[in-house]
């Protein structure tokens, strides 16, 4: 581990901070989906891609709440819904293969179709599973900000009536073709990716890829049944 | 009861320090299977004594209550995190922690209420073992410690300097003080973790390998003081390209 002059600034980034035209921009704080189409016009040109990253975000996120929100529904049309939204909104083939990491290229054709179909339905059974969970969390957009020429990082704040402060999220969203596609999602500074493509990395030096993919066809078994959860 | 695990901590130290310094095969893991065998007995200790002291603690204390003794076990640390705010070289986030004590000691009822986030001054953690990573030093192999739980040499030792030579209540309270309070933090502290560690749980292949990679990335991100991923490790997972992907062997996704 480096010592934190080079790669790690110890002293918060300006997203915690007043907007003092710092590298993150504050203005889409406010951004909801009903005030989208004024903010964007009044949003300077300067790091337009960011805002429109967190507008990106803004308006996900509102369609994740709102199907989250509406239990009048059944279960299943709102695990349909976000699993809609998942594919629209992620680049999930994309996630899979970083996970996956150096061991893709050494895959056959044969297991990266088996590898991506697994890895598709793991996060749908988390959908499933998680579904019941949601508890009215607010979620507000505090920033964003230009990684490289491809991504970039917004970051959120997610308010829980049980908890005492909030905690963060961050989206890396990837910029390409005209449209943005998330693919990464670091809770607390702890990258879902990361830890994946650890866990992921462990298994298959351990067990090849092929214990990994039995590996992820139980665990899918095993969660075959998500709780039913209160009715 | 703290006391009587040094001697254990510090042959554990022992062993590891001597141990190869850094081990970037391995996971930065050479000790994994006496870490999986502590890791199996903690799970098991967790499971007898401290979720179930948890979940009852979840159940009977009423919200109100559990933020007071929350801020209350924030307060006690405040003397911890405001010398490893100085250490660190951290003036302004030292004066925060002093004015948090000052007035959450006073105005909050000996600690009990947060009012100094009603004055903008909001909670942070500092420890020793960050200390130590702001000067440069590595956090050297994964260590399970029997009842801490994830660790490595340099957060142990600074867990060791805080508990002994920074907090104050070290030389100032009864040893059943310092029990108690030690005991509610680790069922606080329980209860806090809880949805985030079995949401882990359920959602791994690997329990132990993804909680070894989220304790890593959790002190990173503590160290940075919430600064987002930075280092060249994350970045470098989003260089890599798939060209071979785009080729006619690619498999086709429906």
């Amino acid at each position: 581990m480096k010592p934190s002059t080079t790669c790690c600034p110890k002293t918060p980034l300006p997203w915690n901070e007043p907007a003092v035209g710092g590298r993150w921009s504050r203005r889409s704080l406010l951004l909801t989906a009903g005030t989208l189409p004024v903010a964007a016009v009044a949003l300077p040109a300067l790091a337009a891609r960011s805002q429109e990253a967190a507008v990106f975000i803004r308006r996900m996120v509102d369609r994740a709440l709102e199907i989250l929100s509406r239990t009048d529904r059944s279960r299943e049309a709102r695990i349909a819904e976000l699993e809609r939204l998942l594919e629209e909104a992620t680049d999930l083939d994309l996630i899979a293969k970083l996970v996956l990491g150096a061991y893709w290229r050494k895959a056959t054709p044969e297991q990266r179709r088996r590898y991506l179909q697994l890895f598709r339905k793991m996060i749908r059974r988390q959908i499933a599973a998680n579904i019941s969970r949601y508890d009215g969390q607010r979620i507000e957009i505090v920033g964003s900000r230009d990684i490289d020429d491809r991504d970039i990082m917004v970051r959120t704040l997610v308010y829980d009536s049980k908890r005492d402060a909030p905690y963060r999220i961050d989206w890396r969203v990837r910029h390409s073709d005209g449209r943005f596609l998330i693919i990464d999602v670091v809770g607390e500074g702890v990258s879902l990716l990361i830890t994946k493509r650890k866990e992921f990395g462990e298994i298959v030096s351990a067990k090849g890829i092929e214990g990994l993919l039995t590996a992820m066809a139980r665990k899918i078994e095993g969660n075959d049944d998500p709780p039913r959860a209160r009715s | 009861m703290r006391l009587a695990r040094i001697p254990t901590v510090l042959l554990v130290l022992g062993l590891t320090l001597a141990g190869p310094a850094r081990a970037e095969e391995n996971n930065g893991d050479p000790f994994e299977p006496f870490n999986r065998a502590v890791f199996a007995f903690n799970r098991v200790v967790d499971g007898l004594v401290l979720k179930p002291a948890s979940e009852l603690y979840g159940l009977t204390v009423p919200g109100p209550a559990k933020t007071a003794v929350a801020n209350l076990l924030d307060t006690l640390r405040a003397p911890v995190v405001f010398i490893n705010d100085l250490l660190q070289g951290e003036r302004e986030r030292a004066g925060i922690t002093l004015s948090r004590f000052m007035i959450n000691g006073t105005l909050g009822f000996f600690g009990l209420f947060d009012m100094a986030a009603e004055f903008g001054y909001v909670r942070h953690r500092e420890d020793f073992g960050q200390t130590l990573a702001v000067h440069g030093v590595g956090e050297g192999p994964y260590l399970v410690l029997p009842l801490l739980g994830p660790s490595n040499p340099r957060d142990a030792i600074g867990l060791l300097v805080d508990s002994f030579l920074f907090d104050p209540m070290g030389y100032l309270a009864s040893t059943r003080a310092r029990t108690l309070r030690t005991a509610t933090s680790a069922v606080v502290t329980r209860y806090e973790l809880g949805p985030s560690l079995d949401e882990l749980e359920r959602t791994s292949l690997d329990f132990y390998a993804a909680l070894r990679s989220v304790y890593r990335q959790r002190r990173q991100a503590e160290i940075r003081n919430g600064a987002p991923p930075s280092d060249a490790g994350y970045e470098d997972i989003f260089d890599e390209t798939f060209d071979d992907m785009l080729s006619e062997d690619a498999p086709a996704v429906e």
